[in-house]
């Protein structure tokens, strides 16, 4: 198996790895650098809950290769808040009730970040039509898409 | 929030904002300080930063890696296993095979039949034939695909009518009926003679996956001391440590099972950690090193319990005016390849007999009777799963009543409010339900905030092109609190502190649901503290009392006495002390907000903590311990009459459809749910409970299903076992009601089991109302509900 040393650049750190060609982004995020935020839920990119933000966009990084994101913004749940003083969106999640089991709130909160970023102020319909690819199993989602809905008008 | 009375009950309604039922605002709300607030869960802020470890997140340095070798045959005699090859393999540490199990080679929740590895036959192809632990997952995997095995393969059974046959080939030694149950009350022969209607209909359910979002993950560490410490997430920490011992043939206290934060189990981790825990403790009793068996998404489709799927078949009898006055159903609920939960334990537990005292749903009728036939299959098992044999009765009676109001012409509301449970009803099992009947309250609270009756008028074509048609749907639900078994205790211990703070102890397991929120509030209300001063204790078999598992709603209110039983303990010594050093009567003392208060003189009042800290130096006592059953049940395994649980949750659910007539699609557009829980001890967390359960009863009745093709699971991954996503799941009211019940802490029932049930029916029922067509064999995928569209266009012409 092919090594290559890169450098990722994560929650505005930069990194130097040797990884195998294979390596997702999740693997070494989790397994190199403990960042274990980003959750496995199925390996093949349909759960979302390994989102994480690269320039600003939601990613399934089960599906993303270490070596293919160099260089790259990439942005985690633990690079969210600024210490102790969570992100509004982060606030507004247990505000409202949001969370239940947790296992999918990393990555729900990054692409509803990623979508607010590009999308100030969107319908209803427009947060659920981004978050399409994030599951969650307990709560039906509508305490998720009223937490956006707030953090949007805050 | 608002409060309706009458000389024999209160009746509270809590509402969202958005909700306006103003009208029913009677009184204030005043009562208990921290019960009854929408506190924040206490796990928030470790899970919206992503610094909750659930088990695939703890370190894995030095562990070895458990992998399992399943069955190629639905089933099949195991003619021969080779392990050589993978054994030579480097980086191998055991591979094992059924000699190797040192106790009991059989786990499950009631009837240990599932073996740890199998050695003589296989009876799906989610059973296990050799284990596998290396130095990396990799490595694991490799050695998989070394071993060799030889199967003789048998005929295979997929129904269970046909399982039922004498001539089918035997799954288990006694035989393919797990359990036969009956229900008897009344006359069938007078009962339909007084029928002005008589419907029969058969409604069919599949194989539903729990699809929580985290997968299984087990780990089992051999400490020095010869204890085998296993950990993971699970709902029955107590279940799991007692199979564990009996498999690694060690006395129970020689098994410490430490449950670890659950990324949901809606019942599937009940079956799932028994499972992995025997598997791993086997793997690290050989290798002697700490074992994780961690699931990949298609290990937990193929191996992990499911919903049961049923067959029904109903034959039900009204008066003109919709009366009922007979009922009678069989139910062919398949089992699968082993026992879990499914068979009876005596008088009224496993999810068989379960779905049997459902099945006539929350009506009075007179005459009753339901035959229930419980087979083994060669498909995954049914185990567990939120609702635990009653969502599949529930599609069945909530259409038959829905039918039967066609029939007569009147409205699905008003035969309801005709038959439903009402306070002094007696229920099929001839129970009597004195108290907390809230049913017909979120009846007519649902039928206001929906604005049913001006809808029920509205349906029709929604589109210029009429090609879309809008319909609404009505769905009644009721649900145990408790197990129905005679082991249904629950103990907790509370420890205070000299400086006022307090540890709870207690069995009952965090899986999202909020548990760890609402337990400290109830201690934290009875002691008179600060809900900030009560840390709830991980659950940890070496360290808490016996709790039994966390299902069938019992947490809050078994759970919930427990606690306030042990907290009372305490308190009694609180105030013995204080009233020593106010010298004031102990009967005028009250502990609220870490105060200690003479109700006659408000002046004269002590701190909680310098209380706890006398105590303790005085030596009085400052631990408690509570433990609470709920009245036993009393059913009659003869006739099914008789008590099976102690008091019951109460549900109407309305929703508004769109379907499209020329493709079959159905969108839910509008969602209200009302629940009558007795008191909401956290009422977001309610709320969030009943949301998530509507999505899941909306999954049922759209899209769910294990699709399986001759004993194999043909969606192994999410991308074709398809969930509710955001798109699917309307904006959802839930609507709480209050009818106390004076055997709950705070008049608290449960919930968490209860929101799924009256979905699926609900828009199942708001389908048919759209577009004529019914869909009886679920899910009502677009090409289902196309060919209903059809046949009912047929009958019409």
């Amino acid at each position: 198996m092919e090594r290559h040393r890169i450098t990722l650049k994560i929650n505005g750190e930069s990194h130097l790895f040797e990884v195998e060609s294979r390596e997702t982004l999740l693997q070494v995020l989790r397994d190199r650098l403990d960042l274990t935020g980003a959750k496995e839920g199925c390996g093949r990119g349909e759960c979302g809950a390994c989102t994480v933000l690269i320039n600003g966009r939601p990613i399934n990084a089960c599906l993303v290769l270490a070596v293919a994101v160099q260089d790259q913004d990439i942005l985690t749940i633990e690079g969210l808040s600024d210490g102790d003083t969570l992100h509004p969106l982060q606030k507004s999640f247990v505000e409202r009730g949001a969370i239940q089991c947790g296992f999918c709130t990393p990555g729900m909160i990054l692409t509803a970040k990623g979508f607010l970023d590009k999308t100030p102020g969107p319908t209803e319909a427009e947060v659920r039509r981004n978050l399409v690819g994030n599951f969650c199993r307990c709560t039906g989602y509508t305490k998720i898409v009223e937490a956006i809905l707030d953090t949007s008008e805050a | 929030m608002s409060k309706e009375s009458d000389d024999r009950r209160e009746v509270k309604v809590l509402t969202r904002e958005k909700l306006d039922l103003r009208q029913l605002v009677k009184a204030p709300e005043v009562g208990p300080s921290v019960v009854g607030r929408s506190i924040v869960r206490t796990d928030a802020m470790l899970k919206v930063t992503g610094r909750l470890d659930f088990g695939a997140d703890y370190l894995q340095d030095g562990f070895l890696h458990g992998k399992i070798l399943r069955s190629s045959h639905p089933h099949a005699l195991i003619k021969s296993i080779n392990t050589k090859k993978a054994k030579e393999l480097p980086g191998v540490a055991a591979v094992l095979t059924a000699e190797s199990v040192p106790g009991r080679n059989g786990f499950g929740a009631i009837i240990p039949d599932q073996p740890v590895i199998c050695g003589d036959k296989v009876r799906f192809v989610g059973d296990a034939v050799a284990l596998v632990a290396a130095e990396t997952e990799k490595i694991a995997h490799q050695a998989l695909e070394l071993i060799e095995v030889e199967y003789d393969p048998l005929p295979p059974v997929f129904d269970p009518r046909e399982a039922l046959k004498e001539d089918a080939p035997k799954i288990h030694e006694k035989g393919n009926l797990l359990s036969y149950n009956k229900l008897r009350k009344g006359d069938m022969e007078k009962g339909f003679a007084q029928a002005d209607v008589i419907l029969e209909r058969t409604y069919q359910v599949p194989f539903l996956d729990h699809a929580y979002l985290e997968p299984d993950i087990c780990m089992a560490i051999p400490k020095a001391d010869g204890t085998m410490l296993v950990e993971g997430p699970m709902q029955a920490p107590f279940t799991v440590r007692r199979n564990v011992n009996a498999v690694l043939g060690v006395p129970i206290n020689k098994v410490r099972v430490r449950q670890i934060p659950m990324g949901g189990g809606f019942g599937g981790k009940e079956d799932s950690p028994i499972d992995l825990g025997c598997r791993a403790a086997v793997l690290a009793y050989h290798t002697r090193r700490p074992v994780r068996i961690a699931l990949e998404r298609e290990e937990i489709t193929l191996q992990t319990s499911k919903r049961h799927p049923m067959i029904m078949q109903i034959k039900i009898g009204a008066k003109k005016d919709g009366t009922l006055v007979a009922f009678e159903g069989v139910i062919y609920d398949e089992q699968g390849a082993y026992a879990s939960m499914g068979p009876v334990i005596p008088p009224a537990g496993g999810s068989h007999i379960h779905a049997m005292v459902m099945m006539p749903g929350p009506y009075e009728i007179p005459n009753v009777k339901v035959d229930a036939y419980l087979c083994y299959t060669n498909h995954p098992y049914g185990g567990a799963m939120r609702g635990f044999g009653a969502p599949q009765v529930h599609v069945a009676h909530e259409q038959i009543m829905d039918e039967l109001a066609e029939a007569l012409n009147i409205n699905p509301i008003d035969i309801r409010r005709k038959n439903g449970f009402r306070e002094d009803s007696a229920t099929a099992t001839g129970q009597v339900l004195e108290q907390s009947v809230g049913l017909h309250d979120t009846l007519e609270v649902c039928t206001r905030a929906f604005d049913w009756d001006r809808r029920y008028q509205e349906t029709g074509y929604v589109d210029e092109g009429k090609t879309k048609r809008r319909g609404i749907g009505i769905g009644l639900g009721w649900y145990r609190t408790s197990i129905g078994t005679n082991n249904d205790a629950c103990g907790a211990n509370v420890y205070v502190h000299e400086d006022g703070s307090v540890l709870l102890y207690t069995g009952i397991t965090e899986m999202g649901q909020g548990s760890f929120t609402v337990l400290p509030q109830i201690c934290a209300e009875e002691l008179g503290v600060r809900m900030e001063d009560v840390r709830l204790v991980q659950p940890d078999t070496d360290v808490v009392p016996e709790s039994g598992p966390t299902v069938g709603s019992r947490s809050t209110t078994l759970m919930g006495n427990a606690i306030i039983l042990a907290a009372r303990q305490v308190k009694e010594s609180i105030l013995e002390m204080a009233s020593e050093m106010l010298m004031v009567p102990m009967d005028r003392l009250e502990s609220r907000d870490r105060r200690i208060y003479d109700r006659d003189n408000s002046g004269k009042s002590l701190e909680f903590r310098e209380v706890a800290a006398r105590c303790m130096a005085k030596g009085k006592r400052l631990i408690g311990q509570g433990w609470w059953a709920p009245p036993p049940p009393t059913l009659d395994p003869e006739t099914g009459q008789g008590n099976p649980y102690f008091v019951y949750t109460y549900s109407t659910h309305m929703a508004e459809v769109v379907v499209d007539m020329e493709t079959g699609e159905v969108e839910v557009t509008d969602y209200v749910a009302a629940f009558d829980v007795g008191k909401a001890i956290n009422p977001k967390a309610v709320e969030g409970q009943i949301e998530g359960g509507v999505a899941m009863g909306l999954g049922y009745a759209l899209m769910e299903e294990v699709a399986l093709e001759g004993g194999y699971i043909q969606n192994l991954n999410l991308k074709n076992y398809l969930i509710p996503t955001s798109l699917d799941v309307p904006d959802i009211e839930p609507i709480i009601v209050e009818v106390e019940n004076r055997f709950g802490p705070y008049g608290a029932k449960g919930i968490g089991e209860m929101p799924n049930l009256p979905a699926t029916p609900a828009i199942l029922n708001a389908i048919a109302n759209a577009c004529g067509g019914r869909v009886r064999t679920l899910p009502a995928d677009p090409e289902r509900v196309f060919w209903a569209i059809k046949e009912a266009e047929r009958a019409v012409r």
